[in-house]
Formats: structure tokens, sequence, C-alpha cells
């Protein structure tokens, strides 16, 4: 069975190849993580406005000038503001944004740990 | 004339609404175990009358008859008669029209499906059901009135959103309401249960159908929306977590959590209270979303249609919900003893809701954070499919092996006992993990776990699919055919999100672009005029030069005239291995034209893998005797 599906897999798969062009991808990449600013909850990437289209030009120059992604969101969020990128910055404000969903989860391990202990102890009782 | 007959209509509907609950409230106080035959016509009479004001405003769309204001602004004579009739539920009040008629008819069918329990439960039920059904009518009556007239008459109607008219528009809303709403239902069920203290085993087997119906509808409709949003907007993604993707992922997975645990409660007596939050947190929710996203709050695709007015009602209507569910429930419930063990099906259904809450909260704070922080800061600031892909992924891994495993632990006392053939399961999802990105390219360590943990969880379930195809039983087949097909969703979505090819330029007619082993000609432009737009199709010849294949692709731009928008159609070439995608764009004072190619290996097997998981919930659904 377990031949059945290396095989299986196998064959899928090799049905496709594909090439990567690195460079391009970073871009794609940046162009992901930019609001398009005049449309309504799109990215760079997916919008035809005129807005996304020059931006598109602005990421291609600077990546041509050798800033890094890093430099390239900062030089932006400068220019439009932190709307602008998709990924919010960790900072003062937006600590709990990226801090509250891990706090969740530990929440409720110790819920679940608690359930599970006051149970063992009702048992040896 | 429609608009009298509809508000009519309506108001017999809320007539009934104060009857049934003032007869049932008599009728808890009489010491037998009946309920009085009055009760029932009642409901029926109710289904009758919402659904016919529904008719009424539907024939107010196909006769175009201008005379309504909701027509007027969502609808054009233009329009084919197949739009037309879907534009019924394409604008915010012909929408809560069909939410009105499907929390009834979900009413009705609650009292008449469960004879079998207790009496005053039922009653209950039926009460809180009414209440529900009287606050959604005031809404409708007094702020989104679809029957509201309008004076003189217009000759020719407005026109609805193009990027609405779409046969999914047909499906997807109706399926996604089905899932919302129906889930009022056990919001009722569950605040009965509180009040009339039916709980355990019999409150679980009374509620779960109607679970299992809405997690069904609510999972297609989800899926249906990704889909359209594939083919319409034009991005080829299909999940952006925008604010009103995650409005409708939210109740999403409170039900999820729900579904597993309301089992719990059914074989072992235990975590009620947990159920009755997770029911009445799940129609919360949902309403919630509707509120988000009819208010405009959200920045989204999807905002088209919103006013604050109506955010104040629906907040009202929320706030006194959550008022008396909360009271409901802190005045009724009870401590309650729980008994099970370390290894055993209970507690991986608590790690299974302890993972839900987690997707759950996640999504709720990176939704809502954005604007506590602009209306305390002023700082306006964009949570994106970045933030999700850090906070949730990771967690991913661990859900998969989680869910491969659990399913295997017996009730009470269990125990895996199988380890080494997991051992043996991982290793070969590593070694295949292995094969793909030696043969396909590399990709990072967080795509290597996720892949290699939805092998881990598609072989499992393989597995187990033979197993009971062996042994010839069906008692877990839609468990397996659920998780199976989330396995293969994460899987497919791995692999697409890294092998897609995709390539952005800009190309004037007759020009001719390489990239890739691909060479792109734009061959022509040619002008379509179509019944109700004008088209603009751009002639595409994709060479494959490697297997020297040829390929026509057309992407559009559609011009609409009422109301005067533009759209841009994807050309999609979908094959069982890839999809191709192209859009092209016009450019401001520019003969070029931006062209966007994209190539998505599998997208097809996203699209059946997770019809699959609500494939699954149909199946428990239609083999309902096997649930015993």
């Amino acid at each position: 069975m377990f031949k059945f599906f290396f095989i299986y897999f196998y064959i899928l798969l090799s049905l496709q190849s594909f090439s990567f062009a690195e460079n391009k991808k970073l871009e794609n990449e940046i162009y992901k993580n930019l609001r398009c600013l005049v449309c309504q909850g799109q990215s760079v990437a997916d919008s035809n406005s005129d807005f996304a289209q020059t931006l598109k030009l602005v990421v291609k120059d600077k990546i041509k000038e050798g800033k890094s992604k890093k430099e390239i969101y900062d030089f932006l969020t400068k220019k439009y503001g932190e709307w602008i990128v998709y990924k919010p910055k960790f900072n003062r404000y937006n600590f709990l944004l990226w801090f509250l969903p891990y706090l969740t989860i530990v929440f409720g391990g110790i819920v679940i740990f608690i359930l599970l202990k006051k149970r063992k102890n009702q048992r040896t009782n | 004339m429609l608009s009298n007959t509809g508000i009519i209509l309506i108001i017999l509907t809320l007539f009934l609404s104060f009857l049934i609950i003032y007869i049932s409230v008599v009728n808890i106080k009489e010491k037998n175990n009946i309920i009085d035959k009055k009760i029932y016509h009642y409901t029926f009479y109710q289904v009758i009358f919402s659904i016919l004001s529904f008719l009424t405003l539907l024939a107010g769309f196909i006769n175009s008859d201008f005379s309504l204001i909701n027509v007027f602004e969502n609808s054009h004579s233009d329009k084919p008669l197949f739009y037309k009739i879907a534009g019924t539920w394409g604008s915010h009040e012909g929408s809560l029209l069909l939410w009105i008629n499907i929390i009834v008819v979900f009413s009705f069918l609650f009292l008449i499906y469960n004879k079998k329990s207790n009496k005053i439960f039922r009653l209950y039920t039926l009460i809180f059901q009414n209440f529900l059904i009287l606050g959604f009518l005031i809404f409708l009556l007094f702020n989104s009135n679809p029957f509201s007239k309008i004076y003189p008459i217009p000759l020719e109607g407005l026109g609805l959103n193009p990027i609405l008219q779409d046969p999914a528009l047909v499906i997807h809303p109706p399926l996604l309401y089905v899932g919302f709403v129906g889930s009022s239902i056990y919001f009722s069920a569950a605040m009965a249960s509180l009040v009339s203290n039916y709980k355990g085993k019999e409150f679980a087997l009374s509620i779960k159908p109607w679970i299992l119906i809405s997690w069904c509808f609510q999972t297609l409709g989800i899926i249906a929306g990704s889909i359209w949003a594939y083919y319409e907007l034009g991005w080829g993604g299909f999940w952006f977590w925008d604010p009103v993707e995650n409005v409708s992922l939210m109740p999403w997975f409170a039900i999820t959590a729900l579904m597993h645990s309301v089992i719990v409660l059914e074989k072992r007596n235990s975590i009620y209270s947990w159920v009755v939050i997770l029911c009445l947190s799940t129609f919360i929710l949902s309403v919630t979303g509707t509120f988000l996203v009819r208010s405009g709050i959200l920045n989204s695709v999807h905002t088209f249609a919103n006013d604050p007015s109506r955010g104040i009602y629906i907040l009202l209507l929320l706030a006194i919900m959550i008022f008396a569910s909360l009271i409901i429930f802190f005045k009724n419930n009870k401590r309650e003893t729980y008994n099970f063990q370390i290894q055993s099906k209970e507690t991986f259904i608590l790690i299974n809701n302890w993972f839900m809450f987690f997707f759950l909260i996640s999504v709720l704070i990176g939704t809502l954070y954005p604007i506590f922080l602009e209306a305390l800061t002023q700082t306006k600031i964009s949570v994106g499919p970045p933030f999700y892909s850090i906070v949730i992924f990771p967690f991913i891994v661990l859900f998969l092996i989680v869910m491969a495993i659990g399913p295997k632990i017996s009730w009470i006392k269990g125990g895996y006992k199988k380890i080494n053939f997991a051992i043996i399961i991982l290793a070969l999802s590593t070694f295949l993990n292995f094969l793909i990105f030696k043969i396909f390219g590399s990709y990072s360590i967080l795509s290597n776990l996720i892949i290699i943990s939805s092998i881990f969880l598609i072989i499992h379930s393989v597995y187990d699919l033979f197993g009971i195809v062996k042994k010839n039983v069906q008692f877990d087949l839609s468990r397996i055919i659920s998780h199976l097909g989330f396995g293969l969703l994460i899987f497919f979505i791995g692999i697409n999100h890294n092998y897609s090819i995709e390539e952005d330029f800009n190309l004037k007619v007759g020009e001719i672009k390489n990239f890739h082993k691909y060479q792109m000609n734009f061959k022509s432009l040619e002008k379509n005029d179509r019944k109700n737009y004008q088209a603009i199709v751009g002639n595409f010849i994709l060479i494959d030069k490697k297997k020297n294949l040829k390929e026509f692709l057309k992407p559009e731009i559609r011009v609409y005239s009422s109301p005067e928008t533009l759209t841009y159609e994807a050309s999609i070439k979908t094959k069982i291995y890839s999809d191709k995608y192209l859009t092209m764009s016009n450019i401001t004072r520019s003969d070029y034209y931006n062209i966007k190619f994209q190539e998505k290996p599998f997208m097809i097997w996203i699209w059946i893998s997770a019809i699959m998981i609500s494939i699954g919930g149909f199946i428990r659904l239609f083999k309902k005797g096997e649930l015993k």
C-alpha cells in the first residue's frame, strides 16, 4: 500500500516541473504585502489601478538600486504611513496584536491542564 | 401594490411572533406534556407569510417594479432575468429578508422534528427563537425595509453592482446564510436548555443535527465565496485574510469546535457549559460579522453596501443578545464534574477546541485590532496575510498531527497504542516531502513542516479509509472524509503556494514576451457588445516552448453602463495539474496593457479537497441512523 502511495505521489508530482527566477519572486512578494491605497481591500499585486502600477515601478527601481526588503518597506511607510504595509510593525502600539493570540494558547493550555489534573486527583481519591 | 402587500405580510409575521411567544408562555404553565396545536399552526402560518413576503420582493425584481426603492437601486430592466432574481438578495435589505426567512423556517423545522424532546425545552426554544425573529423583523421594518416606496416612480433602475453579476451570487449568499442563521436555532436551544434545565445527552442529541446542517452549509458557503473571489476579483488568489473573509471564518471555527465537543456531551455527558458557550458564541459571532460588514466599519472588497445607522441597530441587537445570554448563563449554570483521562478521545476533542479557539481569537484580534487602534491613537494599520501566516501557520503543523492521532484513541480510557505505526508514517511523510523539494525546488522550513504534517494526516486518513472498507463498518466514514479533505487541502495549498509562477509585465498589441518556458503573444484586441455591457477582449497565445503546446487565452475588460463600472475578467485554463490565469488591464494614457500571468499548480485540487470536508458532514447527516 505504501508503495502505491509512493508511486502515486511521484507520478503526480513529476508531471510538473518548475524553475524559479529568484529576483522576480522578491518583487512579487513585496507587491503582495503592500496595500493599494485607492482600492477597497486589495493589495498592489492584485489591483489594476494606476496607483498600483506606479507603486510597482517604485518598488522595481528600489530593487534595482539594491535596496533590501526592509529598506523598501521603511521608505514606503515613511511616505504613506503604516496603513500601506500588511504586516504591522512590532512596536509599542502593536504589541498586543502580536502578543494576545499567543496568550490565548497559553491560557487554553492551562485550562486543559487544570481540568486533567483535577480529574486525576478525583480518580486517585 | 407590491409594497403594501410586502409590508402587510411582514407585519403579519411580526404579529404571529408575539402570538407564539404569548401562547407558548401560557402553554408552559399547563402541567401536561402536550404542545398546544395552535402553536404548530401559528408557526406554520409564520413560515407561509414570511416566504410570501420574500416572493413578493422577488416579483418586484422580476417585473422591474421601480416603485420599490430596493428594486430601483439594485436592478435594471436590461439585466438578464437570472440576475434580476439573484438581485433579490444582492442588497442589504433583500438579504435581511432572506435571513429572516431562514430563521423562521428553522424555527418551524426544529419544532416539528424534535417531538421526542421535553415540552418545556421545545417551547422555550421557540420563545427565544421568536424573540430573535422579532428583533430582526423590527430592524427590517424600521431601518432596512425592502418594500419602501419611491415617488415619483423612476423609469429605469440603477443596476446591480457588476461584480455581483455572476452565477455565484445565486449560491454563495444563500449557502452562507443557511449556515450563519441556522446557528440561531441552537443559540435559542442553548438558552432554553439553561432555563428549562434540559441538559446532557438529550440536549446534545436534539441540537446535533442542526449543528451539522449549519456547519455543512457554512463550509460550502465559504468555499463558494473563495472560488468566486478566485475567478472574479482577478488576483488569482483564493484567500486574502480580508476582514470580511475573516468575519465568515470566525463563526466557522466556533461551530467546528462545537461540532466536536457536542459529541463529548452526547457520549460522556461532560463539558455541558462549554457546549452551551459555543452554541451561544457561534450565533453571536455570526451576527457580529453581519454588523461589521453591514456597518461599513471594515475596509474590504466586500463593502458594497453599508450604512452606519444599520450598524447602530445591529449593535443594539447584538448587545441585547450578549447581555441576555450572559445573564441566563450565569444564573442557571451549575458546576459540573469532569471525568476524563489524559489519553482519551475527550482530551483530544478538548485539544481540537483549544486550537479552534486559538485560530478564532487570532482572526478576531487581527480583524478588530486596527479598528480599536485607530479609535484610540489615530494610527491606521493594516493587518493582512503576513500576520496570519506568522501567527497561525506554525500551529497548523501541530493541529494536523493531533487531527491524525486523536480519532484513533478510544473514549474514557484509551492510549495511543500504535506509536510505531505513527513513527513509520512520519518517516514516510518526511521522505515524500524530501522527494518533493528535491525534485521541484526547495521551500522554507515552515512549508516543509506543514507539508510533512499534512502528508502525515493524509496517510493516516487513507489508512483508516481502507480499514473501514475492509471491515465494512461505515461509522467513521464522515469523519475520515472530512479529515482527509482537510489534510489534502493544506497539502495542496502548500504546494500551490510554493510552486506558483507569477509574472507581471506591460505589453502592447502585437508584442511578444518570453519568460520561463513560455512565450506570450498579444495577438489582437476586439470589442464585443454583450447584453448589458461592452467587452474588450484580448487575444493571447501562450506557447509552452518545452512541450511545444499552444494555448489561447482571452482576458476581458468589461465596461458596464448601469452603474458605470469597469471590471476585469480573468481568462483561466484549468487542468488537472495546474491552472493558467491571465488578466489584463488598461494603463491610462498609454497603448500598453498591464498583463498578469500566473500558473497555479493543483488549483482544482484545492477546491476538491475543501468540498470533501463538507461532504464528510453531509454523509453524517444522511446517515443519521449510523449515529446511534
